[in-house]
């Protein structure tokens, strides 16, 4: 039972729970106590002393913000003295602050600029010696010392969400600065996080410097379209040029509570600028009247996919997406065991463990989303982390306190052993006892290269967690073995205290995947594509027969990875027609396509709610007001779990289909900013395997595909399995990311 | 001083009082009947009264004491605080532009008829590449040169505005004080509201230098 402490701060009786400061107490209470470090995400940073208040009986000042309150206790926070000391921390930042707020990107929503006039600053009488302070160009974000007043959120955020830790104070009393850590110049994974929590204008996004000012952007809160998180961002948009119609200049968010990826926050310009005109339409209609089917990516709306199951039901189509499909098999054999549809867990359900498994993804870069939460857990909860996956991934070093790594295509034996641990004295039924009791243990332990002791390391770890998460990852999801690792997961989910998370692969997979009826993709002809490959192209991308309007032009809702039903709304005019346009001239009869916002799917748990309903927005404590989260939908659980089948080996040259930082898919690709390293990366042992050296132009085929790409040597990596970057090109989403290929040199 | 309430006489302006200052035109009634109104057109027709007013201009003529503007040879004196088509000034000390696109004037503008667009050029400075002012819609109500924080954009005396387009009524290079007269000098100020006060030097404080 957790114990409240009652104490009164300015009089006013208030309780704060164990753990709790006394600031974050107040400002749950509504009394005000000024600052200019405090985030609420990372642990106090302290260094600006604003938060200070006076406690009775206690000598000198109290620094509110990492004190907790004792029981009883008086806390007043706005005295003379306490004004006074306030004051001269204003004075103290203004010294030699440049007098650039004209031109200074923060300018009109600057801390400093506030704080000083919030507490009148109108003369000064400190002073010191101003130092010449070159401004540093760090790529995509670019850093001016002197406007910098070293509140040191940045290397808070980078260090204890982000997990980068690629900034650090360099302390030098005055002349202290903020430095790329154990670099000449930053190398990062450029979330651009520092930019969003930086109260001043020191830390600014180099493509948006001095291009627009706060107050002549509108801003448009939406929801990010480029992966399965559905992180909250803002739009800001102003017109281009002087005739010009509007544009993205930048994206925000609200930093205080959630992170963004450097794809969020820098590719937001993969709206469609192409119209689209009648002749193109008639031409459409006429497509899918003699279509035979409709293939479309996870890169749509629920509301666009509710459309498209309409068209289906009415003209006898069939409809292909292998993302959404495999994706929904794969919970629906876990369904099959857990009785419900939907997992269990969350990314704050991640935030708060203090034990994760994750398993068969290079979650990093598949979703930053996750990573960050991991992060949340590693640094605030001490979480111990264990990453399962055949490649070690630099990135998840930091947060990582246990690598797991299996042999590639054991994913299935993978977790039959991690079940088989962490299930060991769970009540399981009769058939699932002897599943476990029939296990080749010798064999798995051979094939999946896992040892037993690797497992009891990891219990005994794990012994002491109170809230422990699986995280699911891509791999295992178009796996062969798909359907048994579902059961496998829904099993320890179902018996054990771990909550479990499936990633989905792209930004609505899993709205996909509930609204629509999928078949299997079978090459034929006559298929009319739905931003994606198809005889006739309705897309957003290039290229396309009828334009569409992108994501970022368009009202509706995706699905999370938590089950949320997110909005997306209009930063961007589209001229042209909508797919429900196309619903229209089929009969389907609905003026827009957010009125089918309230007629979604209610068998897999969405609500009546009315798109205009929606909410997007975070409280000032941080609760998630976006959307709603979908109802938890029953259903029977008659799966039996399936003998395991022999490993598959993977030898000679392997590709991993997984794209490098700051990509995802052809929208990000299209973004400006982004850079769009599309290059074949292996180690030094990869190339000797594969005889090719770094800068050879290569030739890779696998299946039935063939691509060329630029192979490069990358000392981070080891082994024999290279990375292939997907977002520039399409990949078949229902086979297995690890391929056997064939890699030649071209010449 | 200004705290005492001074009694102001003014003119009894009350128009129904006898002693007002006021008093009613003298004017004869219509005429009612036929005959009155044939009356009034012979008297109208034959008193030459077009006459009195031919000779009051021959007179004036005669006497050569003009009083008429000549425009447009001749132009009236432009009060500072006029509001004609603005003008872009430049910095006294190093001859660069005042205006630092901060955008305030676009975003204040009520007419909405200013455009700007910035860039950060090689100098690590902010440049402004494009500056319009659409003049078919300005109302020249002031609002820009107001809100200004550098005084780089004010109204000047510049009412002439004649052109096939708009569009060409003002270009940002038109509006700029001209280089030439920048290094003569002949810069004028502008005098209006957020102009600098007179001895605007003396209320200076410098800052604090211990070191």
């Amino acid at each position: 039972m957790n114990k409240l402490i009652n104490f009164k701060i300015d009089g006013i009786s208030v309780e704060a729970q164990k753990g709790e400061t006394i600031l974050s107490v107040a400002r749950k209470a509504g009394i005000y106590i000024p600052t200019m470090c405090y985030i609420s995400k990372t642990s106090p940073c302290a260094s600006c002393r604003m938060c200070v208040v006076e406690a009775e009986g206690v000598e000198g000042f109290v620094l509110s913000c990492n004190t907790p309150p004792t029981e009883g206790i008086e806390i007043s926070t706005n005295t003379p003295a306490l004004q006074n000391e306030r004051t001269n921390i204003m004075k103290l930042y203004d010294v030699n602050h440049p007098l650039e707020c004209g031109v200074c990107d923060k300018s009109g929503e600057c801390d400093l600029q506030n704080k000083t006039l919030e507490f009148n600053v109108e003369r000064q009488s400190f002073s010191a010696r101003d130092q010449l302070r070159p401004t540093q160009n760090w790529g995509l974000i670019n850093y001016e010392p002197s406007l910098c007043i070293m509140c040191e959120k940045c290397v808070h955020v980078c260090n204890e969400v982000i997990g980068d830790d690629a900034i650090e104070v360099k302390f030098g009393g005055y002349s202290s600065t903020i430095i790329p850590k154990n670099s000449e110049t930053l190398d990062c994974t450029f979330c651009g996080e520092c930019i969003a929590v930086c109260p001043v204008g020191a830390l600014i996004s180099s493509g948006f410097k001095y291009r627009a000012n706060a107050w002549e952007l509108s801003r448009v809160p939406s929801t990010c379209a480029h992966c399965s998180a559905g992180c909250p961002l803002e739009y800001e948009t102003r017109h281009s040029s002087i005739n010009g119609e509007n544009e993205i200049y930048r994206v925000k968010n609200n930093f205080e509570f959630a992170s963004l990826c450097g794809a969020g926050r820098f590719g937001f310009d993969f709206d469609n600028k192409a119209q689209g005109n009648e002749s193109a339409f008639n031409r459409a209609i006429e497509a899918i009247k003699g279509a035979k089917a409709i293939r479309f990516s996870s890169m749509i709306t629920n509301e666009e996919a509710h459309i498209l199951q309409l068209l289906k039901e009415k003209l006898g189509i069939k409809l292909f997406n292998e993302d959404a499909r495999v994706f929904g098999e794969f919970m629906k054999s876990y369904s099959s065991v857990s009785g419900k549809v939907h997992h269990s867990g969350s990314l704050d359900a991640i935030k708060q463990s203090d034990a994760v498994i994750i398993i068969g993804g290079r979650i990093a870069t598949d979703n930053p989303g996750v990573r960050y939460a991991l992060t949340t857990a590693s640094k605030h909860n001490g979480a111990k982390i264990v990453y399962a996956h055949p490649m070690e991934d630099t990135l998840m070093q930091s947060v990582t306190t246990q690598m797991m790594k299996y042999e590639v295509g054991t994913e299935e034996g993978v977790l039959a052993l991690l079940a088989h641990v962490i299930l060991s004295e769970a009540d399981l039924s009769d058939s699932e006892r002897a599943f476990f009791d029939e296990l080749d243990f010798g064999y798995l332990y051979a094939e999946t290269n896992i040892g037993e002791e690797e497992l009891s390391h990891m219990m005994n770890s794990f012994s002491r967690a109170k809230k422990r998460t699986l995280i699911i990852g891509n791999d295992l999801i178009a796996h062969e073995r798909a359907s048994n690792i579902a059961k496998l997961a829904a099993l320890i989910e179902k018996y054990s205290d771990f909550s479990l998370v499936v990633v989905p692969r792209e930004v609505n997979t899993l709205g996909v995947s509930l609204i629509n009826t999928l078949e299997h993709d079978e090459n034929i002809p006559d298929v009319v594509g739905y931003n994606a490959k198809g005889d006739f192209v309705i897309s957003s991308l290039e290229g396309a027969d009828l334009a569409v309007a992108a994501l970022n032009q368009q009202e509706g809702t995706f699905v999370s990875i938590d089950n949320r039903v997110l909005p997306t709304n209009v930063a961007l005019s589209f001229h042209g027609y909508t797919l429900n346009d196309i619903a229209k001239a089929f009969g389907i009869d609905k003026k827009n396509t957010i009125d089918y916002t309230q007629e979604l799917n209610k068998k897999a748990g969405f609500k009546t709610v009315a798109f205009d309903d929606l909410e997007n927005f975070l409280s000032p404590f941080g609760d998630d007001n976006r959307g709603y989260l979908l109802d938890e939908v029953a259903c029977k659980a008659d799966g039996e779990l399936e003998e395991l089948e022999d490993m598959p080996e993977f030898n000679g040259t392997i590709v991993y289909h997984c794209d490098p930082v700051l990509q995802f898919n052809n929208y990000t690709f299209k973004a400006e900013q982004l850079p769009r390293e599309n290059f074949l990366l292996g180690s030094a042992q990869f190339g000797v395997a594969a005889r090719i050296s770094d800068g050879d132009n290569v030739e890779i085929s696998f299946g039935a595909t063939k691509i060329q790409r630029t192979f490069k040597l990358d000392s981070e990596l080891k082994g024999t399995i290279a990375l292939n970057p997907t977002f520039d090109i399409s990949v078949d989403a229902s086979r297995y990311r690890f391929e056997k290929s064939k890699i030649v040199r071209v010449v | 001083m200004h705290n005492e309430h001074v009694e102001e006489h003014f003119n009894n302006r009350n128009v129904t009082e006898l002693d007002s200052n006021y008093y009613m035109v003298d004017i004869a009634d219509y005429p009612a009947d036929g005959w009155g109104k044939f009356k009034r057109a012979l008297k109208r027709s034959f008193r030459g009264e077009l006459f009195v007013g031919l000779w009051v201009v021959l007179r004036e003529m005669i006497k050569f004491d003009v009083h008429t503007v000549q425009y447009p040879a001749e132009k009236m004196p432009i009060g500072p605080r006029y509001r004609a088509v603005h003008e872009m000034k430049r910095l006294w000390e190093s001859d660069t532009e005042r205006c630092i696109g901060c955008g305030l004037c676009e975003k204040i503008c009520i007419s909405n008829c200013i455009r700007i667009d910035t860039r950060v050029d090689e100098n690590s400075r902010k440049e402004v590449t494009e500056y319009s002012i659409n003049l078919g819609r300005c109302i020249f109500c002031g609002y820009c040169a107001e809100v200004c924080p550098e005084l780089a954009i004010t109204h000047g005396g510049e009412y002439e505005n004649a052109s096939d387009q708009r569009e060409h009524f003002i270009m940002y290079q038109d509006m700029l004080t001209p280089l030439d007269k920048m290094k003569a000098g002949t810069q004028l100020e502008f005098e209006g509201f957020g102009a600098i006060t007179p001895h605007e030097d003396e209320r200076v404080k410098k800052t604090p230098l211990a070191y």
